[in-house]
């Protein structure tokens, strides 16, 4: 990280150890802390150019924000206008970009409709599972050929409450009332699946921490449990899984990488919420503590835009099925390389 | 990241994968006496392009390779399915081990050698009694007129049934365990040696047990200071344990290989594995690039450790399992990876590394 991006990173980080009270945030009828998010706008944590009114942040700079808020799972509106402020960059719609992307980098908050499996979808029909769907004030949608900007006059919506409390979701009854605002960019689905597992190394690296933590405290047999060399190894394989996500999620820029990503990360980050419940014992059953914010969490990551067995199968067709061997996930790298033998 | 690659490195990669398009061939096994020779003859060849030794200063006969170009060539080598390589003890242990404790005398001496293939090189560290234990070793150097004298016995030593010197750690007091052990070079044929082969399990003697009875060694064959052999041996493991020992490209051409095999015996009930496999090693890949932007701490490479031995076997039992009983061309690989969660400190170990040093767990 250069020191621009650390010291953004401990700008984030102070501003939730702070202000972020996940608890309260749920139980608030948006299901976040409006203040907090006006903060992050003011940081400058959206991807938005300087031309339409935003910070410049690139990607590495989003995805630090994302990481601490994973790290905190402090529920925030900026994944979903993260993606819809990149699906609009993407049409090269110069008026469109003007109008609404200052209003987004404002704290308007935005969302995308689109089919993970990257499918054609309809304009007119039910979407699921919306990020932010019932609150966000700029709905674009995509038909797998343009965006469009969703007129909202006559659409309904609704919260649709999931495991996982601290993610909002809705769904959306389209009514086909849209305007086209230019092609749609499947590399979108890239940007997502990067920006997610940003924020599940967060997750995944706060929930090893507390785990760390807890097991140097915790006594039993007259030792911290940490010094049992059972539960040492079960935290040092958290910490390779770690490690290694946090690889795959710095590398997710292409379809194959950003795809592994996804793959990766998810798994990564379920399992090591599920160890953080098994390695707290029985205080990690109970609501007071936080394990099961962190499993939940996980649990519902994994399925937010198409669980990893969606994206292994796409792999798999990618990798296994075609006449040619897959690109590796970075193709600059191995431009060529020979695999017959 | 960006993983993309400067001209220089483009063109690097372009040469050595032509010349290695020009001059792979299959070899015997290493673990053959006959084989060993082959191998020897390939260490040369790679010498005489210099591309034995790329990272290496070009005074001892490498490239002066950046970190990039060094994965490069290695991923170029796996994918192109050149034969293992025999000189890899020296190249990857003991050299870096010379690169910060030897003396230029000693570097300017050994290192040529070793890149040419001339002198292939040994790890006498595990005891009968000293495994994963190490710093429990019981082989003593004592002093004589103009060096040392070797005495006690050393095991699992891989390449020493044909190779021609040996690095090992000897107990030269005072002090206990971590302290008084001193790195010294020895010669396999030199007088009071005496190489047992072990047959592995595939029936090939890929490392052999050492005896040492009053072997000389010379003053100018100690390494580093004498009694602060376990600090210099330990800058060995990190290197043993991580990126240089074990490159991504192995693993990604084998899980190539995999995808392949998969192409032409197609079993959906192993599909999912195939794929995972697959992402296994680019997950490594994309790890240890991630380690050209941001330098490592040594105990990380416990961590690369853990993850490439777990892969290898992961990758192999899922081609065995496409194959069934026969497996042509992976029973050997599949039996050797079953060694890597064992050697360079067992996964166990590994374990207790990351938990106490980077965790900081309590002991």
């Amino acid at each position: 990280m250069t020191p621009e991006q650390l010291a953004l990173r401990d700008t984030v980080r102070s501003l939730l150890d702070k202000h972020s009270d996940v608890r309260a945030a749920i139980e608030t009828p948006h299901g976040y802390d409006k203040d907090v998010w006006a903060r992050l706008c003011d940081i400058g944590a959206l991807p938005i150019p300087e031309r339409y009114g935003g910070s410049g942040a690139g990607r590495a700079e989003t995805h630090i924000a994302l990481e601490e808020l994973g790290r905190t799972l402090t529920p925030s509106p900026l994944l979903a206008s993260t993606i819809a402020s990149r699906a609009l960059l993407a049409t090269g719609n110069e008026e469109a970009c003007d109008r609404l992307l200052p209003r987004i980098a404002d704290g308007t908050v935005a969302t995308l409709v689109w089919p993970w499996d990257n499918g054609r979808s309809s304009l007119d029909g039910t979407a699921r599972y919306v990020l932010d769907g019932d609150l966000a004030e700029i709905v674009l949608a995509t038909d797998g050929t343009g965006l469009y900007e969703i007129d909202l006059a006559g659409v309904t919506r609704e919260h649709t409450p999931t495991m996982d409390q601290t993610r909002r979701l809705a769904t959306i009854h389209l009514t086909g009332a849209a305007t086209l605002l230019g092609p749609w960019s499947r590399h979108v689905r890239d940007i997502a699946l990067a920006a997610l597992a940003a924020e599940q190394v967060g997750a995944a690296a706060r929930a090893l921490e507390l785990t760390v933590e807890y097991s140097k405290t915790r006594v039993q047999f007259g030792k911290p449990i940490g010094s049992f060399q059972a539960l040492k190894h079960r935290m040092a394989d958290m910490h390779v899984l770690v490690e290694t996500a946090r690889s795959a999620a710095l590398a997710a820029t292409d379809e194959v990488s950003a795809a592994v990503a996804k793959v990766y990360c998810s798994e990564a980050l379920f399992k090591v919420a599920a160890e953080m419940v098994q390695l707290h014992g029985g205080i990690a059953i109970t609501w007071e503590h936080d394990a099961h914010l962190y499993l939940k969490r996980a649990h519902g990551s994994t399925q937010l835009f198409g669980s990893p067995q969606v994206h292994l199968a796409r792999l798999a067709a990618t990798c296994l099925d075609r006449d040619q061997p897959p690109e590796p996930a970075s193709r600059k790298m191995r431009r060529n390389v020979g695999h017959s033998r | 990241m960006d993983l993309s690659l400067d001209a220089e490195t483009l063109e690097f990669q372009a040469e050595v994968r032509s010349w290695l398009a020009a001059h792979v061939r299959p070899l015997s096994s290493m673990d053959t006496e006959h084989g060993f020779e082959e191998h020897r003859s390939w260490e040369r060849l790679l010498a005489s392009e210099r591309l034995s030794v790329v990272s290496w200063p070009s005074t001892y006969g490498g490239r002066e390779a950046s970190l990039l170009q060094w994965l490069v060539f290695e991923e170029e080598y796996h994918a192109s399915g050149a034969p293992g390589r025999v000189s890899q003890n020296g190249i990857f242990l003991l050299a870096p081990t010379l690169f910060a404790f030897g003396s230029d005398e000693q570097r300017s001496r050994i290192l040529p050698a070793m890149a040419s293939g001339d002198e292939v090189w040994a790890q006498a560290w595990s005891e009968p009694e000293a495994g994963s234990d190490l710093a429990s070793l019981r082989s003593t150097a004592v002093r004589c007129d103009g060096g040392w004298l070797l005495r006690g016995q050393k095991t699992w030593s891989s390449r020493a049934a044909f190779a021609d010197r040996a690095f090992g750690l000897f107990r030269t007091g005072p002090g206990e365990r971590h302290r008084g052990l001193t790195y010294l070079l020895f010669d396999l044929r030199s007088e009071g040696v005496t190489v047992r082969p072990i047959d592995q399990l595939d029936g090939e003697p890929g490392f052999a047990e050492i005896f040492l009875d009053d072997v000389f060694v010379p003053d100018r064959d100690v390494v580093g200071e004498v009694g602060d052999g376990w600090r210099v041996a330990m800058s060995t493991a990190g290197n043993e344990r991580g990126l240089t020992l074990r490159s991504p490209g192995r693993f990604t051409a084998a899980a190539s290989r995999l995808v392949e095999l998969y192409r032409k015996n197609p079993d959906p009930a192993l599909r999912d594995r195939v794929v995972d496999a697959w992402i296994g090693a680019q997950a490594y890949r994309l790890h240890t690039f991630g380690a050209l932007a941001q330098p490592r701490s040594g105990p990380a490479a416990s961590v690369t450790k853990v993850f490439w031995s777990e892969l290898d076997v992961a990758l192999h039992e899922t081609a065995l399992d496409l194959l069934g009983e026969v497996a042509p061309g992976w029973r050997d690989g599949w039996l050797f990876s079953l060694s890597g969660p064992i050697y360079a400190g067992t996964n166990e170990i590994q374990r207790n590394v990351i938990a106490e040093r980077i965790l900081g767990l309590p002991r």
